[in-house]
């Protein structure tokens, strides 16, 4: 017979006040619930049950409901106190090949981030990162929804080395060796655990691969209880956080005049009185057009959406989690309906993760994980930057926005001027050379350019992964063996479909100022090039395809003897083999293989004496049979004097303290870029067409034409991994288990840094630079986390949470040019690997004759006053590359922190997050902004803060932001220097979240739900105006978003 | 543990370059294939860099590396066209893959291989034999295309390891007296082993023959012999970080002597493999005499392996037609960017030129070129030079064959076959360069900055007369002509023989193809000093002109003026052009200065090698200035 039902409420607390988060669970199977962020709890049970209150960190503790009555309600209040369990933090962290580790016992330095803390209102989970994960360098540039445009960069303990190989952490999901991108994609809603090995104890068990740290997060698994529905939706708007700013059109137009004639008395100005007063009287704005590109580009917002259901439960057979996740994220471009196709951006994200494991017997799990992440994208198309690297079709419509002439053409035209035509009439106009003859090129007009066409990629992720874990106790208790193996498919495509845009201008009828349109390329006589076509053209883009296949086997050991003596041992063997489709050529196309074994054992005397010791002994594929292995041991040791007998009396005060202490090896085997994977043989093209040569007549009869030989690497068979030593000091600190400190400062030193032998004279003839591994860097630094929590009341409950990331390298050994004494301020040596050389501007000049009787600058020999004037610091002369000297902070911040709160007030939360970056300096690039510059028919607009404050006859300011203006490149004026240079210093309202949980929700058959509104990126506060300082030197690029997102979430 | 051996056997390693002989021919073409590239104007130092040619300020002449020093811009910070560590060459001013000392090494690496018998196993003895002398000349050549721009170079005679220290790859320069020897041997050694002449011209012509190696080792002792080399005091200080000087500060007169034997032994195997001044003899458009006179001038150079042609860069044909041809009047083709005539000859180029009788324009007696900018209309006695009834400048008047055969001007006629419907010379085309006119200025990239076209370099069987893109008769790039051999020959015997008749003889050969008179007849007639080539200095300045003239716009002038100490001289001279804003005659012909050209002696004689050379190699020296 059924039991009857009855409804349980209460809190389940400490002696602080209400445990969030804790489990109440029916012994044996079935029904549970988490408590909220009071602590509080609801839900039904059959009144014959057991319950079970546990939380991490304390004793657990069962209630018998047949031991209470319900209330004229049919309520049964249960208020538990969990007794904080001061002998073992019970709370876990993930640390490597499916193992986890009691956070009381852990002597590395392994961040463990709450997943609550990644809940942030993007749908990119690299964004949550900066200042949230002690020990995490990490920084946005663009805003632009896409494949990895938005992502952030990030480094743990920053970036640490300048080998042009794999800088960045090993990303580990699952166990599955991941992307940047991949991680971005992941759900919070769906992680477990999320932990950041930082130091050479946590992370040499990754041996070759590990020294740039490793980032593991597990997801998901079911429970075994009753099917439990999570549904959360949430509608994001999303803004610019900043734009940058135009001009208005007048004053480009006096400006692109007076550019004209401060360089050149007797130049023509581009722009008549005329026109000028007419576009400022507001006349006909198709005959004087006067656009502002960013508002004629850019929405005011856009609005996302965000779809994430799971469900999980289980028997005590099987369990199992199933999670699907729809996002969806706009562009922030405008889209009137002039096609049929839509050219604003479109990224749409689904994935579905499914994770079950059975019982297969009594002491064998199977776990099988099956993960597929697909993107969906649809936006403009994109281009290449001024260095041939792609640029997304976002970032490509923001720079053209800047790079277009506002003045000379409308977007579009009427398309009732001419009826009979179908096609869009875009306005555009002939260029002029300097003395205003017509050129033969159009001015871009960067309305076209956006919605002419569009892209569409997409991109696959299947990764089928299976788990085995036995237990051994059969053999010897605390004995367990486990395999795992994955494969992991990725693919990606993308096409491109556009047409040619058809452009007009206006031609003035000066008898009644009427106008007609003149189509500019329509492929007749006269037209100019491209001629347009109505019709879309196709052409096929990137194809990527990869996979990797991963298999590992483990044993582990681990008992507690006499209740004192906690001893623990993995070992772990694994193989991996990866393999891409894409290779240019026989050498890239070889798998890359890593194998290896990696073991740790650890001792532990009374959870009071900690000692352990990890290796890695891994062979990678890519170096030679003499260097293909190499071992990377750790050892850690811990001292938890709280545990001492003499620490008693403080123990009230003083819950737990821990010292750490860690040292050991990581490596490295993804040196130098990918075309240089096998540096111990030589790389000899053998038909090379540009070594060739042809001789013969040539007079009818074929020429004789044979290719040759070139050499693109010698043969080296001493390169070998890259090298991390690393020592690590680490406290632990807990007071009345309210206030928590974590402290870990370490020192690394990386050395067999891959780098080209620079001093290897021409005359030798080597058709390549040998390398060697000679660099070597230092980094030292600190990394913090605190966290605070206080019950103020029985229904007010209020926590703080900061860390603070200190991060800085330095250059110890670096192959470069052997500096003589008087040069030795070129020389990186003891510079951050990220600090920047440059010419330390002083002023502007003065006048013409202090620029003739000043060093001659870069060979330049037209600079006028109002031109950049240098620094000579070798006082020889000449200002030249000799005259750089190490300007500024580092690029990437040395120190990212957060802080942040949150407040809960029975049903109402509350937080906030503060995030900031400091000691960093970046370099806006004057090229890219200098106004009316032309090229072709890009024309560079006129920034506002370049129209505040410029050098000009009539106000010569020697300290203007912008120099002397001029119509064409003055390269003087460009150069990096201290000129361009800002302190990219910034502290940003990162995260608001404001939530309301409805627990009384039984008529709908939930058990609770939660209405929240967030917000991300509110505010910065930068020294740095012209556009949000957190892109850096990027900010012409798709700016970062502000989200407003509104949220429900419900479990049932 | 095999899991990781993943890389398969048949990996390509340069031991399989000798394994066959289609491979290794692969590798002798590779030796080849560092030769510069002259015919592309980018990659021609001598052509762009000096004062002969002159291109408009619009972007391209900001990074052509060449035509930045010929505006004064070398510098030791980065050089430009710095062949020395292969940078800012070429192409867009980046193309670095021609190293001149990769090259070097390559040959070096080809012969150790090839002299061992046991390697390409299917190479018979005398093709092996003939292969090893093709290299060993490509790589005395790549030494003295170094030695021509730096002056002392370190002789890669072995190549060191790849793989040892970077100590053990450092090589120091040696003096020249050196360089020149070693160079001159291994010459020798080449031209035992090479064939006379190329016998299957279809698949061969362009390699290299015992007439060509003989041509280098003439061009190699001419040079050493002159004064820039032989007994230069200006350097005598010039020593290495051991105190070895490198420029052997007396004079030795038995250079020349060497010099004279080296260019008569390369004359006589040129003439003895077919070499002959070049003449247009199959004139089958009935031309007038002074089209043909010019067609001689002309297809001297542009003729495709023609009589002169003693040694024709197979792998480099001349590219740049296209930037000497401006379009012109009568013809059909406009477009700038097809025709784009950039390329322009200072008026001091074309007042180098002699008179029509044969004597420089300032020594004539009998015509006054003082105001020669000066205009008149052309009468129909010189339609064929000069469309009737044009009025251009006086200097565009009177003059020398050659000067209307290399130079398009305002009002010049430019025969091509095309240039009417039967091929006639009769009511041609020719330019008119004002500002606005169809060769004149107004484009907004490509213009012609002087009002001078190089007319020489464009083949006359090109097709520009359309309103089809043009097609382009290209030819092998002429690095050493007859017309050369003569004129180093003469110069040498000068040297050795103050005044000798014999050097007047071989002048003579030249003028008379040039539609002159000779020496002797044109001096004592027409020149105002009439007894100038009696004297051994009076002939040497006959002998330097001519050879100016012969070879103009072949970039040989610039190596030549610095050869002979002269560029501090002449290229400190203003570059000047007329008036192309101009639109009216009046306004037109008036002559302007376009840039002052700097030259700083003794410094500019030679490349910087550039601090990152000097300082990443403690033994090299930087040269003298720089």
């Amino acid at each position: 017979a059924k039991a009857q039902q009855v409804t349980i409420q209460g809190v389940v607390q400490d002696t602080v006040g209400g445990i969030p988060g804790a489990t109440v669970i029916v012994k044996g199977g079935g029904q549970g619930t988490n408590t909220d962020n009071l602590g509080r709890y609801k839900f039904k049970a059959a009144a014959n049950a057991t319950l079970t209150y546990s939380a991490i960190g304390y004793k657990p503790k069962q209630v018998l409901l047949s031991n209470y009555k319900a209330d004229a309600a049919g309520i049964i209040k249960i208020d538990v106190s969990l007794e904080v369990n001061t002998t073992s933090l019970e709370e876990v962290a993930v640390t490597g090949f499916g193992n986890t580790q009691k956070k009381a016992s852990l002597v590395s330095s392994i961040t463990t981030v709450s997943v609550k803390d990644l809940k942030t209102p993007s749908s990119n989970l690299t964004n949550a990162l900066a200042g949230r994960v002690a020990g995490i360098i990490a920084f946005q540039g663009s805003g632009e929804p896409g494949l990895g445009t938005d992502n952030s960069t990030f480094y743990i303990r920053g970036l640490s080395t300048f080998g042009s190989g794999k800088q960045d952490p090993l990303i580990l999901i699952d166990g599955i060796e991941s992307s940047s991108t991949d991680m971005a994609r992941l759900q919070p809603d769906d992680i477990s655990d999320f932990s950041v090995l930082k130091d050479a104890a946590a992370a040499s068990i990754y041996g070759a691969r590990g020294a740039n740290g490793v980032v593991l997060i597990n997801t998901k698994m079911g429970k075994d209880a009753a099917p439990q529905f999570n549904f959360r939706v949430e509608n994001r708007m999303s803004r610019n956080t900043r734009d940058y700013e135009f001009a208005d059109n007048i004053t480009y137009m006096n400006m692109s005049n007076e550019a004209v004639l401060t360089r050149n008395p007797n130049g023509v100005e581009p722009y008549s009185q005329n026109k000028i007063n007419s576009t400022r009287a507001g006349e006909d704005p198709y005959l004087y057009p006067n656009n502002n590109w960013i508002q004629k580009l850019i929405k005011d917002y856009t609005i996302n959406q965000g779809y994430n259901l799971n469900i999980s439960g289980g028997s005590n057979r099987a369990r199992y989690y199933i999670a699907g996740t729809y996002n969806k994220d706009n562009g922030i471009l405008k889209v009137e309906p002039i096609n049929d196709f839509n050219t604003n951006i479109s990224l749409k994200n689904y994935s579905l993760r499914s994770n079950v494991d059975f019982n297969v017997s009594k002491s064998t799990v199977l776990i099988v994980r099956m993960y597929g992440q697909f993107d969906d994208y649809q936006g403009p198309i994109g281009g290449f930057n001024e260095s041939g690297a792609r640029i997304s079709g976002g970032e490509q419509t923001f720079r053209n926005a800047l790079n277009a002439n506002p003045v000379m053409f409308p977007a579009v035209y009427p398309a009732s001027k001419l009826p009979f035509i179908e096609h869009p009439l875009f306005g555009s106009a002939q260029t002029r050379n300097s003395d205003l003859s017509l050129s033969s090129t159009m001015y871009i007009n960067p309305y076209a350019e956006m919605v002419k066409g569009y892209q569409v990629y997409k991109t696959s992720n299947l990764q089928p992964q299976l788990e085995l874990k036995q237990n051994l106790d059969g053999i010897t208790p605390g004995l367990t063996a486990r395999a795992m193996g994955y494969l992991r498919r990725v693919s990606f495509y993308r096409v491109n479909r556009s047409y040619v845009p058809f452009f007009y201008s206006a031609i003035i009828n000066p008898q009644d100022q009427s106008y007609s349109l003149q189509p500019l390329n329509d492929g007749s006589a006269n037209s100019l090039q491209p001629v347009g076509r109505e019709f879309l053209d196709f052409n096929q883009d990137a194809k990527e395809i990869d996979s990797r296949f991963w298999l590992e086997g483990a044993v582990n050991y681990n008992r507690t003897f006499k209740k004192k003596h906690t001893v623990s041992g993995m070992l772990v063997s694994y193989m991996s083999s990866y393999e891409n489709a894409n290779a240019s050529s026989l050498i890239q196309s070889l798998p890359a293989r890593n194998a290896g074994v990696s073991g740790r054992f650890s001792y532990g005397y009374d959870d009071r004496y900690l000692a352990e010791f990890n290796f890695g002994y891994n062979g990678s594929e890519r170096f030679d049979r003499r260097n293909r292995w190499g071992f990377f041991p750790s050892i850690g040791v811990g001292y938890r004097i709280s545990q001492e007998k003499f620490f008693k009396p403080l123990r009230d005060i003083v819950s737990n303290l821990k010292f750490r202490a860690t040292y050991g090896l990581v490596g490295n085997d993804a040196i130098g870029n990918v075309n240089e994977r096998f540096f111990y043989m030589s790389n000899v093209n053998l038909n090379d067409a540009g070594f060739g040569a042809t001789f013969g007549r040539n007079d009818g009869t074929a020429v004789y034409n044979r290719n040759g030989v070139s050499i693109s690497r010698y043969a080296n068979s001493n390169i070998t991994w890259e090298r991390s030593k690393q020592i690590n000091l680490g406290m632990d600190l807990s007071i009345a288990n309210a206030f928590d400190l974590i402290v870990d400062a370490y020192k690394q030193e990386r050395s067999n840094i891959l780098q080209p032998i620079s001093n290897i004279d021409n005359a030798a003839g080597l058709m390549a630079v040998p390398f060697s591994n000679f660099g070597k860097v230092s980094a030292k630094g600190v990394d913090l986390s605190g966290s605070y929590r206080a019950n103020i009341s029985k229904d007010f409950s209020i926590n703080a949470r900061g860390t603070f990331t200190y991060a800085t390298t330095r250059i110890e050994r670096i192959d470069e040019l052997p500096y003589s004494s008087d040069l030795a301020y070129l020389s990186r040596k003891g510079y951050s690997i990220n600090q920047t050389w440059g010419y330390v501007a002083e002023r502007l000049f003065a006048d013409d004759e202090e620029v003739a009787n000043s060093p001659v600058q870069f060979g330049n020999t037209n600079l006028r006053a109002g031109d950049i004037k240098y620094r000579d610091i070798n006082k020889d002369g000449i200002i030249n590359s000799d005259d750089q000297v190490a300007i500024g902070y580092p690029t990437q911040p040395e120190i990212i922190y957060g802080f942040g709160s949150s407040f809960y007030y029975k049903n109402i939360d509350f937080s906030f997050y503060f995030q900031g970056a400091s000691r960093f300096s970046f370099f806006i690039n004057s090229a890219q902004i200098q106004p009316f510059y032309q090229s072709g028919g890009y024309q560079t607009g006129l920034l506002q803060a370049v129209a505040n404050d410029y050098w000009s006859e009539t106000n010569p300011n020697l300290y203007a932001f912008w120099p002397r203006l001029s119509t064409y490149r003055i390269d003087n004026n460009n150069q990096l220097s201290t000129w361009w240079m800002r302190n990219g210093s910034f502290l940003r309202l990162k995260n608001l979240e404001f939530g309301y949980t409805f627990n009384n929700l039984k008529k709908v058959k939930m058990q609770h739900a939660r209405l929240y509104f967030s917000a991300t990126n509110l505010f910065i506060v930068s020294g740095f105006k012209m556009w949000d300082a957190e892109m850096r030197g990027n900010g012409l690029g798709y700016p970062l978003q502000s989200l407003y997102n509104l949220g429900v979430q419900v479990s049932f | 543990k095999k899991y990781l051996d993943i890389v398969p056997d048949n990996v390509a390693v340069i031991e399989n370059a000798f394994k066959l002989r289609t491979e290794a021919e692969k590798y002798l073409f590779t030796c080849y294939s560092y030769l510069p590239k002259n015919g592309d104007g980018w990659f021609n130092a001598g052509l762009m860099s000096g004062d002969e040619m002159w291109l408009p300020q619009s972007d391209q002449a900001h990074w052509h590396p060449a035509f930045r020093i010929a505006q004064g811009q070398q510098n030791k910070d980065r050089p430009l066209f710095n062949e020395w560590g292969g940078d800012l060459k070429g192409g867009d001013g980046r193309f670095n893959y021609l190293v001149m000392f990769r090259g070097i090494r390559h040959c070096n690496i080809f012969l150790e291989n090839i002299k061992d018998q046991t390697k390409v196993p299917d190479l018979s003895l005398s093709e092996r034999e003939r292969w090893i002398g093709e290299v060993e000349f490509l790589k005395a050549y790549y030494h003295y295309y170094l030695l021509r721009m730096y002056g002392p170079i370190p002789i890669v005679d072995k190549n060191v390891p790849e793989s040892s220290a970077p100590e053990d790859l450092y090589y120091k320069r040696m003096p020249v007296d050196e360089c020149v020897n070693y160079i001159s041997a291994l010459l020798d050694d080449a031209i035992a082993k090479l064939p006379p002449r190329i016998v299957d011209e279809n698949k061969e012509l362009g390699r290299t023959t015992q007439v060509i190696a003989l041509a280098v080792k003439a061009k190699l002792w001419l040079m050493a012999a002159s004064p820039l080399f032989n007994g230069n005091s200006d350097f005598a200080g010039f020593r290495d970080k051991e105190g070895i000087a490198l420029f052997n500060p007396t004079v030795d007169q038995t250079k020349w002597e060497k010099a004279r034997d080296a260019a008569k032994a390369a004359i006589d195997a040129a003439e003895a493999n077919g070499n002959s001044l070049y003449t247009y003899r199959n004139d089958v458009f009935n031309l007038s005499n002074e089209t043909k006179t010019q067609l001689n001038i002309r297809n001297a150079v542009t003729d495709r392996w023609g009589t002169e042609v003693v040694w024709g860069l197979s792998n480099s044909y001349f590219v740049n037609e296209a930037l000497c041809m401006p379009p012109l009047v009568r013809g059909s083709n406009t477009d700038r960017f097809q025709l784009q005539g950039v390329w322009a000859a200072p008026i001091k180029i074309a007042k180098m030129f002699y008179s029509k009788n044969g004597v420089p324009i300032d020594e004539d007696k009998t015509l006054d070129f003082t105001n020669y900018m000066q205009t008149r209309a052309a009468v129909t006695s010189e339609q064929f030079y000069i469309e009737p009834n044009f009025v251009t400048a006086r200097l565009n008047y009177d003059r020398e064959p050659r000067f209307y055969a290399d130079l398009g001007f305002d009002g010049g006629r430019w025969y091509m076959k095309d240039g009417t419907t039967t091929g006639s010379d009769v009511n041609g085309m020719y330019v008119q360069m004002k500002n606005a006119q169809t060769a004149g200025f107004g484009h907004f990239t490509n213009w012609n900055e002087t009002g001078y076209f190089i007319k020489k370099l464009v083949h006359w069987e090109s097709t520009t007369n359309s309103n089809n893109a043009p097609t382009w008769k290209s030819y092998p790039w002429p690095e050493i002509r007859l017309a050369d051999l003569y004129l180093m020959y003469a110069e040498a015997l000068n040297e050795v023989e103050p005044a000798s008749p014999m050097a007047i003889s071989y002048l003579d050969r030249i003028r008379t193809r040039a539609g002159l008179k000779g020496v002797v007849e044109s001096w004592s007639n027409f020149s105002r000093n009439p007894g100038k080539y009696g004297s051994q200095d009076g002939l040497r300045s006959i002998i330097h002109r001519e050879r100016l003239i012969e070879l103009a716009f072949e970039g040989q002038r610039f190596w030549d003026l610095r050869r002979w100490k002269q560029s501090g001289e002449e290229l400190n001279k203003d570059i000047t052009g007329f008036s192309i804003l101009g639109k009216t005659t009046e306004a037109y012909n008036i002559e302007r200065t376009i840039f002052n050209q700097t030259f700083i002696a003794p410094r500019d004689y030679f490349w910087p090698i550039g601090n990152y050379e000097t300082r990443r190699n403690p033994k090299l020296v930087e040269n003298p200035g720089w």
